[in-house]
C-alpha cells in the first residue's frame, strides 16, 4: 500500500536506530500510516530490537517467524515492538536468514521478552537461535520427532500425524534456586477448568522458591490450518476459536489484519459494532475472573453471584450475535451483524442491570474481611521485570504502567470515545482485581457511548481485492491484553502465514517471578490474577529436596489450602 | 455479610425451569442448520463456504448422483452456509436439543441426480442446479437481438442445449467451431 | 490405541442407567480444547442453569466420577492424560463427547497434532454438539445421557424427487433488481437482519397497485418505528433510483 509521507508515524524511530546504529538499517517498508517494518542485518538484529526496546520504550508484541524461502530464499524474522512513548505505532524489525545458514543470534540475551518467541521459532521451523539460554521445547509435544518443522513450507502436509512414540513426559524443568527446595508439579488436568498446563513449584517448607512450566497441551496446530485448508475469510471463525474467552478479540485482530495489509476501509458502524462486543466479551471475562478470585480466597457465595450476574454479559451476547461464547460475526471489511433498535434498547436494559448487580456485588467483595489481607502485597510483578518481560492487560497495568492497546493504537470503534486506563501501583494481586473490576464499569459505560453515536451507513466493505504477499499487523486489546496477529496474503486466496499471539503467551513467562517468595497456598491465587483464561492446575506434585520425598498433592485439596489456609497438606 | 444475604433474598431463585419448561433462546441464536433439500440446487457454495468441513458434497459418477451432507457434530454454528446459499434453501434455526447416543444421527444428508451431457451422455452436474441456472438465464435474457418467435424460440434451444454440456465437450465444441471458422477463413482468402 | 467396553462392563453400564437413584459426578477431561466448553461447563454448574438441583456434580478426581466429559479435538500432547482418566475412572461409566471438537474434531478434525475427536480413543455414550454447547444444551445432554430425555436429533437421508425444482424468488420482479437489493440489504445489517429487510422491502415491491415506486418507500419508511430499519430501507429505495442498475 502506498502510505502518504506526511500521514507516516514513527519516523523518528526510524531515525534514531539509523543514528544509533550507523550501516544496520537496510531498507523501510510502510504498511500503514503507523506501521513500518525495517529490514536490518541479520547481526545487528539483537542490537536493533534492544536499542528500540529501551531506547524509545518499545515493547516487544510478538516474534513471527515466516518461511520465505519460496518468495525469496530466506527466513523472514518479525521481531514486532509497540512503540509507546512519543510517536505511537507500531516498528517490526525484520532480519532475513539465508536458507543456506539456519541459525540467528538470539535477541533474548538483550530482551528478556523474547524468549518464549525464539522458542517457539526453534520448535516451529528449526532455526538455531545462537545464544538463546533456554533451548527446551516450548509448543510442540515431547514425543514430536526432532528434525519435523510443522511451519516450513516443504515440510509436511497439514494433516500429517507422526505416530506416538512415547507414553512418557521428558520435559526439564528449570530451577533457578540455590540450595534444596522441594518440588510441587501440577497438572496438566485439573478441576476448575481451562487449558491444561503443567506447572512444578519448587518450594522450602511452604515458600515458593521458584516455578517454571509446561505448557501448549492443547497445541493443535492453527496457524499451519489456516494457511492451507481453509480461505482468508474463513479464518476469521477459526481466530473466534483460539481462545473460547475472548476469541472475538483475536477474530477482530485477525480480521484487521487482513484489512491493514489489503488497505480495506472498513465502516465506521462495522467498527462501533466491534468496540461494543470486544467490551461485552470483556465483561463477560472479567466478572468470570472476579468469581473466581472469590473463589481462591474462600469466598464461594461471591461466586456464584458473580456467575449467575455474569449470564446477563451473555445474554447480552446471544441477543447480539445469535452465539453466547463464539459470536463469529467478523468478515474481512466489516461485521455480519447490525444492531437494530430492538436490540439497542435491550442492550441499554441489560447494561443498566449490569451495572447495579456488579455495583452491589462488588461492595459485597470488599467488605469481606479476609479478602484484602488474602491479595494485598501477593503475587508482586516487580516493575523491573514487568518492563524487561512486555507483559500486557491487567497484569502490566497492576505494575503501574500505562499499557493499553485502546489507547495506545486505537482501533476499531476505539478512536471516537474516552477509555480510561485504570493503573494501580500494588503490583499484587490486589492491584490486578481492582484495575478488573474498574474496567467492567469502563467497558458499560463504553457500550452506551457506543450505542450512543453509532455511527449510519454500511456495516460491510465489499469492495476490495486481494493481493498477493501483503502483510500486515492486527491488534485489540482483550480482557487479559493486548492480542497481536501478523498475517501474509498467499497467492491463491488463501494466507501465506498467520501469526497469531494471545496476550496470555505474553503473561506466562513472569509468572514465574511472580510466585516467587510468595506461600504455596497463594499459588493458585496468583496463577488465576494473571487471568490465565483460568486458573490451571490439578494436582501439585510435592518434591521436598532436603527431606528427599516426593509427593502428589490433589488440586482440590490445594484449592482447599488456598482458601482454608489450615493444614498445611505439605507436612 | 449482611449485605450478602440481602443479595441473595433480592435475587430470590435464579434459576430457569428447563429442561421442566422450554428454554427461550433470543430470535436469531445460531441453532441447528435447517436444510430444505427441496430448495437445494446442489451448487456447493456452503460446502466450500463452510470453514469446519461440517458441509461436505460427494459426486459419484457411476450412481450418476451428487450426495449433500452435514455433519451436527463437527457444525461450528457460523451460519456462512446461510449467508451464502443463492436459494435460501439452509437457514439457521433456534434448535439446540442436538445430544444423540448414536453418532451416525448427527448426520444428514439429501442425495440429487446428477444431469448428462447432451453431447456425450456422462453425467457432470446436477441436474436441478441446471434447470435453476437455465430459467434465470431465461428470465432475466429478454428478447436481446431476436426479432421474431422463431427465432426467440431457437436461440433459447440454442442456450439450453449450451447450458446441458459438460465443460469438456464445450471445449471440444469450441475447438472445432474455431477450426471451422478459421477453415472457412482460409477458403474466402 | 483406542480402548473397548468388555461385554460386562457393558451390561454393568445399562443397568447403571437404569438404576441410578443418586447424584452423577461428572469428571470434566480437557482434551485440548479453546476452553469455550469448559466455560460453559462453568455456566451450567452456576445458579442460572444449576444442574446440582438433579445432582450432577463436577468432581475433582476421575476416581469419584459417573460421567467422564470429554472436551477438546485430542490433542497429542493430551492423549495419554486423557487416557489415563479414562482408566483411572471406574467402571461403569459413562463417556460424554463434548463440543464439536470432542464430537468429531469440529474445526481442527484433521490437524497435525490432533486426534479428530475423543471416540478416537474412548468408546463414547453420548456426543453433545455445539461450538460450544449452551448450558441448555448440556442440561439437555446430560438428561439424554442419564436416559432420562430422549434424542430428537435423527438420521436423514432426502432422495431427490421427481420433477424436485426449485422456483426463483419474487418471480415478478426483474431478477437483477432483486439481487441488487438483497447485496445492499446484507451490506447494511448482515446476512440474517438484511435477509428480513430485503423480504420486507421486496415483498412491498410486488404488491399489485398502481402506486408509484417513491410513494410506495415513502409509505413504507413511515410506518418504521425503527430509525435503522428506516435507513435501510431509504438505502434500498435510493440505489432502485440511482440508475445503478444496469437491467
Amino acid at each position: 500500500m502506498n502510505v502518504h509521507i506526511d500521514a507516516r508515524v514513527g519516523a523518528s524511530h526510524i531515525s534514531y536506530l539509523r543514528a544509533k546504529l550507523p550501516h544496520a538499517v537496510l531498507e523501510e517498508n510502510w504498511q500503514t500510516p503507523n506501521q513500518v517494518t525495517v529490514t536490518v542485518k541479520l547481526n545487528t538484529l539483537p542490537e536493533a530490537v534492544a536499542t528500540l526496546y529501551y531506547g524509545r520504550e518499545g515493547w516487544l508484541s510478538v516474534v513471527v517467524c515466516n518461511d520465505e524461502r519460496p518468495i525469496n530464499d530466506t527466513f523472514g524474522l518479525y521481531y514486532v515492538l509497540s512503540m509507546e512513548g512519543e510517536d505511537r505505532c507500531h516498528v517490526i524489525v525484520h532480519a532475513a536468514v539465508p536458507s543456506s545458514n539456519e541459525e540467528f543470534p538470539s535477541v533474548t540475551p538483550k530482551v528478556p521478552a523474547c524468549v518464549w518467541g525464539e522458542r517457539e521459532i526453534r520448535d516451529m521451523y528449526g532455526l538455531r537461535p545462537i545464544g538463546l539460554p533456554d533451548e527446551r521445547r516450548l509448543v510442540l509435544p515431547d514425543d514430536w520427532p526432532d528434525d519435523l518443522y510443522p511451519l516450513r513450507k516443504d515440510a509436511m502436509d497439514y494433516r500429517l500425524r507422526p505416530p506416538p512414540t512415547s507414553d512418557k513426559e521428558n520435559y526439564q524443568f528449570r530451577n533457578d534456586a540455590e540450595g534444596e527446595t522441594t518440588v510441587v508439579p501440577l497438572g496438566p488436568l485439573h478441576i476448575t477448568s481451562d487449558e491444561p498446563g503443567h506447572f512444578r513449584l519448587f518450594v522450602d517448607g511452604e515458600d515458593i522458591i521458584d516455578a517454571d512450566y509446561r505448557m501448549f497441551y492443547v497445541h493443535r496446530g492453527m496457524e499451519k490450518l489456516a494457511e492451507t485448508r481453509m480461505g482468508y475469510n474463513e479464518v476469521t471463525f477459526l481466530a473466534d476459536r483460539v481462545c473460547g474467552i475472548c476469541g472475538y478479540a483475536h477474530s477482530v485482530a485477525y480480521a484487521s489484519s487482513i484489512e491493514n495489509a489489503l488497505g480495506i476501509v472498513v465502516p465506521q458502524r462495522a467498527h462501533a459494532i466491534r468496540s461494543i462486543m470486544l467490551e461485552t466479551e470483556r465483561l463477560h471475562s472479567h466478572m468470570l475472573n472476579l468469581g473466581l478470585v472469590c473463589q481462591f480466597t474462600g469466598f464461594d457465595s461471591g461466586f456464584m453471584q458473580f456467575f449467575r450476574a455474569r449470564e446477563k454479559a451473555m445474554t447480552l451476547a446471544e441477543l447480539l450475535t445469535g452465539g453466547r461464547k463464539t459470536y463469529g460475526i467478523n468478515l474481512i471489511g466489516g461485521v455480519r451483524r447490525d444492531v437494530l433498535a430492538e436490540q439497542r434498547s435491550r442492550t441499554l436494559a441489560l447494561v443498566a442491570e449490569l451495572r447495579a448487580e456488579v455495583q452491589r456485588l462488588f461492595e459485597i467483595l470488599l467488605a469481606t474481611p479476609n479478602f484484602g489481607p488474602r491479595v494485598k502485597g501477593v503475587g508482586i510483578l516487580d516493575r523491573k521485570i514487568a518492563r524487561d518481560y512486555s507483559p500486557v492487560g491487567p497484569v502490566v497495568r497492576g505494575s503501574g504502567y500505562r499499557r493499553d492497546t485502546r489507547v495506545d493504537h486505537a482501533f476499531a470503534g476505539y478512536g471516537s470515545v474516552d477509555v480510561d486506563i485504570n493503573t494501580g501501583d500494588g503490583c499484587d494481586v490486589q492491584s490486578r482485581t481492582m484495575i478488573r473490576a474498574a474496567e467492567i464499569f469502563d467497558s458499560l459505560s463504553l457500550i452506551e457511548q457506543l450505542l450512543d453515536s453509532t455511527p449510519t451507513g454500511p456495516i460491510l466493505n465489499e469492495d476490495f481485492v486481494y493481493k498477493p504477499y501483503k502483510f500486515a499487523l492486527g491488534f485489540t486489546e482483550a480482557p487479559r491484553g493486548e492480542d497481536i496477529h501478523w498475517s501474509m496474503t498467499g497467492d491463491n486466496q488463501k494466507l501465506y502465514r498467520w501469526r497469531c499471539r494471545a496476550s496470555t503467551y505474553a503473561n506466562w513467562p513472569v509468572l514465574r517471578y511472580m510466585l516467587r517468595g510468595n506461600t504455596v497456598s497463594d499459588a493458585p491465587l496468583i496463577v488465576g490474577s494473571i487471568d490465565p483464561c483460568y486458573s490451571c492446575c490439578d494436582r501439585m506434585t510435592v518434591v521436598d529436596v532436603r527431606k528427599e520425598t516426593s509427593r502428589t498433592i490433589p488440586y482440590k485439596e490445594m484449592e482447599r489450602y488456598c482458601r482454608e489456609r489450615t493444614d498445611s497438606p505439605l507436612k | 455479610m449482611l449485605k450478602l444475604l440481602k443479595e441473595v433474598f433480592r435475587q430470590g431463585d435464579a434459576t430457569v425451569k428447563y429442561p421442566f419448561a422450554p428454554y427461550e433462546v433470543e430470535k436469531d441464536f445460531r441453532g441447528r442448520p435447517e436444510h430444505v433439500a427441496e430448495n437445494c440446487i446442489a451448487c456447493a457454495a456452503c460446502t466450500s463456504a463452510c470453514p469446519a468441513n461440517a458441509l461436505s458434497m460427494e459426486t459419484d459418477l457411476a450412481a450418476g448422483t451428487r450426495t449433500w451432507s452435514i455433519s451436527y457434530g463437527r457444525c461450528i454454528f457460523c451460519a456462512r452456509c446461510e449467508e451464502v446459499c443463492p436459494t435460501q434453501a439452509i437457514r439457521l434455526t433456534t434448535d439446540f436439543e442436538l445430544a444423540v447416543a448414536n453418532k451416525a444421527d448427527l448426520t444428514s444428508q439429501a442425495v440429487f441426480k446428477l444431469a448428462d451431457c447432451v453431447c456425450c451422455g456422462e453425467p457432470f452436474a446436477p441436474a436441478k442446479e441446471i434447470a435453476y441456472v437455465t430459467a434465470l438465464i431465461e428470465a432475466n435474457s429478454g428478447t436481446n437481438g431476436a426479432s421474431t418467435g422463431a427465432e426467440k424460440s431457437s436461440e433459447a434451444e440454442r442456450r439450453r442445449r449450451l447450458l446441458s454440456t459438460c465443460p469438456a465437450c464445450k471445449r471440444a465444441n469450441d475447438l472445432q467451431q474455431i477450426a471451422q471458422i478459421a477453415h472457412r477463413q482460409e477458403k474466402n482468402r | 490405541m483406542k480402548m473397548d467396553t468388555p461385554a460386562d462392563i457393558q451390561r454393568m453400564k445399562t443397568s447403571l442407567l437404569t438404576n441410578i437413584r443418586r447424584s452423577a459426578y461428572v469428571y470434566r477431561v480437557d482434551c485440548g480444547g479453546c476452553n469455550g466448553c469448559e466455560i460453559e461447563i462453568f455456566s451450567t454448574i452456576t445458579p442460572v442453569f444449576d444442574t446440582e438441583r438433579f445432582g450432577i456434580k463436577v468432581v475433582a478426581s476421575p476416581r469419584h466420577a459417573d460421567i467422564l466429559l470429554f472436551t477438546g479435538a485430542v490433542t497429542r500432547a493430551m492423549r495419554m492424560p486423557a487416557l489415563r482418566a479414562y482408566e483411572a475412572a471406574p467402571d461403569p461409566k459413562i463417556v460424554v463427547s463434548y463440543g464439536a471438537c470432542g464430537c468429531t474434531g469440529g474445526i481442527f478434525h484433521d490437524l497435525y497434532c490432533v486426534w479428530g475427536g475423543t471416540d478416537q480413543i474412548v468408546p463414547v455414550d453420548v456426543y453433545i454438539p455445539g461450538c460450544p454447547p449452551t448450558p441448555p444444551a448440556t442440561i439437555y445432554g446430560f438428561a439424554v445421557a442419564l436416559g432420562l430425555l430422549e434424542q430428537k436429533l435423527t438420521a436423514k437421508t432426502h432422495i431427490e424427487g421427481e420433477g424436485e425444482r426449485v422456483g426463483m424468488a419474487y418471480p415478478e420482479l426483474p431478477y437483477n433488481l432483486r439481487v441488487h437489493v438483497e447485496r445492499e440489504a446484507r451490506r447494511m445489517a448482515g446476512y440474517r437482519q438484511g435477509r428480513d429487510i430485503a423480504d420486507r422491502f421486496l415483498g412491498m415491491l410486488t404488491i399489485p397497485g398502481e402506486l408509484p415506486l417513491n410513494q410506495r418507500i415513502a409509505a413504507l419508511i413511515s410506518k418504521e418505528p425503527d430509525p435503522r430499519i428506516a435507513e435501510i430501507f431509504l438505502r434500498l429505495g435510493d440505489t432502485l433510483r440511482g440508475g445503478e442498475l444496469s437491467a
